[in-house]
This record gives C-alpha cells, sequence and structure tokens, in this order.
C-alpha cells in the first residue's frame, strides 16, 4: 500500500466561507502524520470528512488503499473534535458500544481503559468525568481492537501537563509498534516532538505538506555582541556564509549557512582584532516558523 | 439487523429515562382502564352518580376497540421517549461517533427504524396482553379473542406516532422544541386543518393526515354503535386508512433518509 490516506482536491464551504479549498495530500504508511493550523483553518473539517461526519462540496479521499470507507472505519480508532459517549451510562459500557459498532471483541476494553489511566473509573457514569477523563476515554475507545490506523484532533485537550505527556509518550509507542497516527492540532510543540510528517493548513488553504524535517528546516541563528557593537557589525557583514543581520538590543542576531558554526564566527572575528563578549547558538523555533509560514 | 437492534438496546437499557417512559405507558394504561372497568372514574358524568358508559366495553369483542382508543392517547408517552432518544445522539454527538466507528449513514438511520417498528410490536403485545387481562375478568374465555382488528390498528397507529417522531426529532434535532412541536401539530395544528379541509370539502379528506389517518381506526368506543343507531355515511373505509397510516410512514421514512444521508452532522 503506497499510501494509507490519499486526499484529492477537497474543497469544503459553510454558506460564504471557503473552509477546505482543493486540498491534497496523501500519508505514508507508519508515519506521524501532523495536520497543522491556526485556530478555524479547516483541520477539524477535513478530519469530519474523511470520517463521513461532514459532505465535501467537491474531491475524493481513499482509505487504505480503497477500502469501503466504512469498513475502513471500523479497522482505525478515531477521535473527532469532543469525546461522545452517553452521558448516562459508564465508560465500560460506552466502550461496549464502539466494540460492538466496530466488530470488535469485548476483550480490548480493560486493556485500553488501564493504558489510559481509566480502570479505577470504569464503572463511573461518563457525565461524572472530568474533561482530561473524557478526553481519556476518548483514546481508549480509539484504541479498540488495536488498529493500526489512529486520526487524533487535539488529542491532548484538556489534559493536564503530565496527562499531556503521558499521551505524547502514547503516541511515540503505538507508532513504534508500526502504527500510522494522523493528528490535527495548533499546539506546536507538540506536532514537533512527536511527527515525521505534516501538512500545514491556513484558512482552507494547503500552505505545504511533507516530511517534517524537510518543511519545517529550522535555520539556526546566532548572536554574538562586542563592546564596540559598530565594528562588529562591519566585520561580520564581511564574514562569507553570513546571509542577514540584526540588532536587538546591544547584540546582533546572525542568519547564516548551516555550515556555518559558533566557533567559526568565534575565530574569523578574533583575526579581525575584536574580542566577543556575548556568543549564543539560537535554533528557530517551530513556533516562529509557523507564525511565519501561516502569517505570509 | 439484528445487530443494529442490539446496540440499540445497549444504548437505553441503562437509561432512567427509557424505563420511567416506558413505565409509565406499561402502569397507567391498565390502571386508567381498571378504574374505568371498576367504576370508579365514569365517562359519562362525575361521582356516583355519573353513568358509566364504558364499563361494558371490557367484554371480548369490544376491549380491543376500547383499549385501542385508550392506547392511542397513551402511545404519546412512547413518541415522546422516541424524541428524546433520537435527539440525545444529537446532543452527545454519539450518532457523529457511530459513522466515525464504523456505521454507515444508513445504518444510523435503520438502527432507529427498526427501534420504532420494535417498539410498536412491543406496544401491540402489551395492549394484547392487558385486553386478555380484561377480557377474562369480564367475559368467558369462549369468547376469546373477538373482534381483535383494534390490535391490528394500534400497532398500525403506534407505528405512525413512532415514524413521525422520529421524523421530528431528525428534523429539530434538539429534544425541546422536537417535543414542542410533535404536541403543537398533535393537539392543534392538525386538528385546525383538518377541519377545514373537511368543512371546505365534501370529501373528508382532513381525515387523512399523517396522524389523524390512523386515529380514525380506532375512534371512541361504542362509536360505531352510536353509528349504527344514527346510520352515518362512511365515506372512507378501515382499510383505506390503514394503507395511508402505512403510506405515510413510508413518507417519514424517505424524508430521515433523504435528510441524513445529506446533510453534516
Amino acid at each position: 500500500m503506497d499510501s494509507i490516506l490519499s486526499i484529492n482536491s477537497i474543497s469544503k464551504s459553510y454558506g460564504p466561507i471557503q473552509a477546505l479549498k482543493n486540498v491534497s495530500f496523501s500519508v505514508p504508511p507508519g508515519s506521524v502524520f501532523g495536520i497543522l493550523g491556526p485556530n478555524g483553518s479547516g483541520k477539524t473539517t477535513l478530519l469530519g470528512i474523511i470520517l463521513d461526519v461532514l459532505k465535501a462540496d467537491a474531491g475524493t479521499y481513499q482509505w487504505l488503499g480503497g477500502v469501503p470507507p466504512e469498513q475502513a472505519r471500523r479497522s482505525i480508532g478515531s477521535l473527532l473534535e469532543t469525546p461522545n459517549f452517553y452521558h448516562y451510562m459508564s465508560a465500560w459500557d460506552n466502550l461496549q458500544i464502539a466494540a460492538s459498532i466496530k466488530q470488535r471483541g469485548m476483550n480490548d476494553r480493560q486493556a485500553a481503559l488501564e493504558q489510559t489511566g481509566l480502570w479505577q473509573r470504569k464503572d463511573s457514569k461518563f457525565k461524572t468525568y472530568s474533561l482530561g477523563m473524557k478526553q481519556r476515554l476518548a483514546i481508549a475507545s480509539t484504541l479498540l481492537g488495536n488498529p493500526d490506523v489512529l486520526v487524533f484532533d487535539e488529542p491532548t485537550n484538556g489534559l493536564d501537563p503530565a496527562g499531556i505527556a503521558e499521551i505524547r509518550e502514547l503516541i511515540i509507542q503505538l507508532n513504534r509498534e508500526g502504527k500510522t497516527i494522523i493528528m490535527a492540532s495548533h499546539l506546536l510543540d507538540e506536532v514537533e516532538k512527536v511527527c515525521t510528517h505534516v501538512a500545514i493548513l491556513k484558512r482552507g488553504d494547503l500552505l505545504l505538506s511533507g516530511k517534517a524535517d524537510e518543511v519545517l528546516i529550522s535555520e539556526d541563528q546566532i548572536e554574538i555582541s562586542a563592546p564596540d557593537i559598530a565594528a562588529l557589525h562591519t566585520v561580520v557583514s564581511a564574514m562569507p556564509g553570513i546571509h542577514g543581520i540584526k540588532q536587538i538590543n546591544g547584540a546582533l542576531q546572525l542568519n547564516c549557512d548551516t555550515h556555518i558554526s559558533p566557533a567559526q564566527i568565534n575565530e574569523y572575528c578574533i583575526q579581525k582584532g575584536i574580542l566577543l563578549s556575548h556568543l549564543t547558538l539560537k535554533k528557530k523555533s517551530l513556533e516562529s516558523k509557523f507564525i511565519e509560514l501561516t502569517n505570509k | 439487523m439484528n445487530n443494529l437492534l442490539n446496540i440499540e438496546w445497549l444504548k437505553i437499557r441503562k437509561y432512567p429515562t427509557f424505563w420511567i417512559m416506558a413505565g409509565m405507558f406499561a402502569v397507567l394504561l391498565p390502571l386508567w382502564n381498571y378504574s374505568i372497568n371498576t367504576g370508579s372514574m365514569r365517562m359519562g358524568g362525575s361521582g356516583k352518580n355519573g353513568i358509566n358508559i364504558l364499563d361494558q366495553a371490557y367484554a371480548f369483542n369490544n376491549v380491543w376497540q376500547n383499549l385501542g382508543w385508550w392506547s392511542s392517547i397513551f402511545v404519546v408517552f412512547i413518541s415522546v421517549l422516541v424524541i428524546i432518544i433520537t435527539t440525545n445522539e444529537y446532543t452527545f454527538k454519539t450518532n457523529r461517533q457511530n459513522v466515525i466507528d464504523g456505521w454507515t449513514r444508513l445504518q444510523v438511520l435503520h438502527a432507529k427504524w427498526i427501534m420504532v417498528l420494535t417498539l410498536a410490536i412491543g406496544t401491540t403485545l402489551y395492549v394484547f396482553i392487558t385486553g386478555v387481562f380484561f377480557g377474562m375478568a369480564n367475559d368467558s374465555f369462549s369468547n376469546f379473542p373477538g373482534d381483535i382488528s383494534g390490535l391490528f390498528y394500534i400497532f398500525v397507529l403506534s407505528l405512525n406516532y413512532y415514524g413521525f417522531a422520529l421524523l421530528i426529532a431528525y428534523l429539530f434535532k434538539r429534544s425541546g422544541i422536537a417535543i414542542g412541536i410533535f404536541f403543537l401539530y398533535n393537539m392543534i395544528i392538525e386538528s385546525l386543518v383538518r377541519a377545514f379541509v373537511n368543512w371546505r370539502f365534501d370529501f373528508p379528506a382532513g381525515n387523512l393526515m399523517p396522524l389523524q389517518a390512523s386515529d380514525e381506526l380506532l375512534p371512541f368506543p361504542l362509536m360505531e354503535m352510536a353509528k349504527t343507531l344514527v346510520q352515518t355515511d362512511e365515506k372512507i373505509t378501515n382499510t383505506t386508512y390503514v394503507l395511508v397510516s402505512l403510506a405515510w410512514v413510508m413518507v417519514y421514512y424517505f424524508v430521515s433518509r433523504f435528510r441524513l444521508l445529506r446533510s453534516d452532522w
């Protein structure tokens, strides 16, 4: 199978608002595929369409090389937008319904609840759960039947920091087991830590998609300072491999080629008779890259 | 089909509202009829001096028509239950989840229609059991069952009411508004339109409206007797009312199907 999911020219509008414009990409097997975008960029709409709760105006999608969509949905685990359960029923009974629809055995329920830390509360009614517990139950439900593909829409919504770390670990663990994970998120930290592939959406447009380390090449920045900042500026602007200098608060921020190291800059400045009083390597964060991309 | 019904059962078996509404129907229907049968509640007046015109209608030949008529009022409990169960799926977004977990949209619809059919069969069976009890208490079993057409009519009527309730739930999605519309239509709108149509035309076409078509099958008990006395001219037969009722059920099915297959959830 070339791709777990392929999306071809999907468009969707809500009245005058165009939520998705001609979006196409495909998700390779074994990847953690992040769908990124600010609030309202169309992430959940896109997931809603591929899970058949929303109708696309145009375009097609194909799961698992073309199996019937309902069969594909039974064999993948999906969490869309909010945890959706019967409020008057326990976690245990709710998972029985999900497992019955998925045509899976009931034996997975215990493992799924243990994996998400809900086993002790399995008999409590869903309506008594906290927001974080509801989210955990939704994740537990996706794990029923040990699916090879998982779809998570904002999986860490409502979780506390320990919960977020746990879910992140779970995602990494699931991916290690060979599962493909499709994940929509606006939490870049989350994406940066787990995704192998990304697609970036902005107001319904697909800005770019591909391998995370290619799409999100982060240029490094080196920050330097010296007592005579004007002289330093003159010296480094003549250095090969440096193509941008910005002065911020008595320091210079250099955009340089990837092969330029802080040591080389230090050496160059000493040769030119300038002693640096400050030298740091700054990794450009995904956040600034993301803001740069989505603000264009 | 069995699987769909089984899953619907899993959804409601621990739902308190289901047991309360079904329980109200199950308790109040026999209790109401018992109090008429014994004369503690009188249909022709009040107190001990009132004339009880219905206490004789619990012997086998009349019991089905009589119970059928009262059931046609009590099915409202179950109709409201159908609305609540269906709109809950929108409120909890569980209809979405059922699709996400692997049902087709058509399976979501059919699961509810199978539930409606099952509830109609259940209602009919319950009326049958109640009828056997009342009949045996008032009559010799050798007269069983008598004219049992009323039992078939209660099946048609409950299917019509529950199907209509399901359609209203799918159209309005919120329980408050859906229950309001259901009662408004049942008690006021249909009566208004029916009266106007029957007044305007020679043919009582107003009787063929969605819920009324079934109501006509189960008129007030002893009405049949009154009709033979005053020699009224029936222009529409019960067979027509049955066929029209079933045609309306098909309309509810196809409108709800169209609605569910086309719209976003």
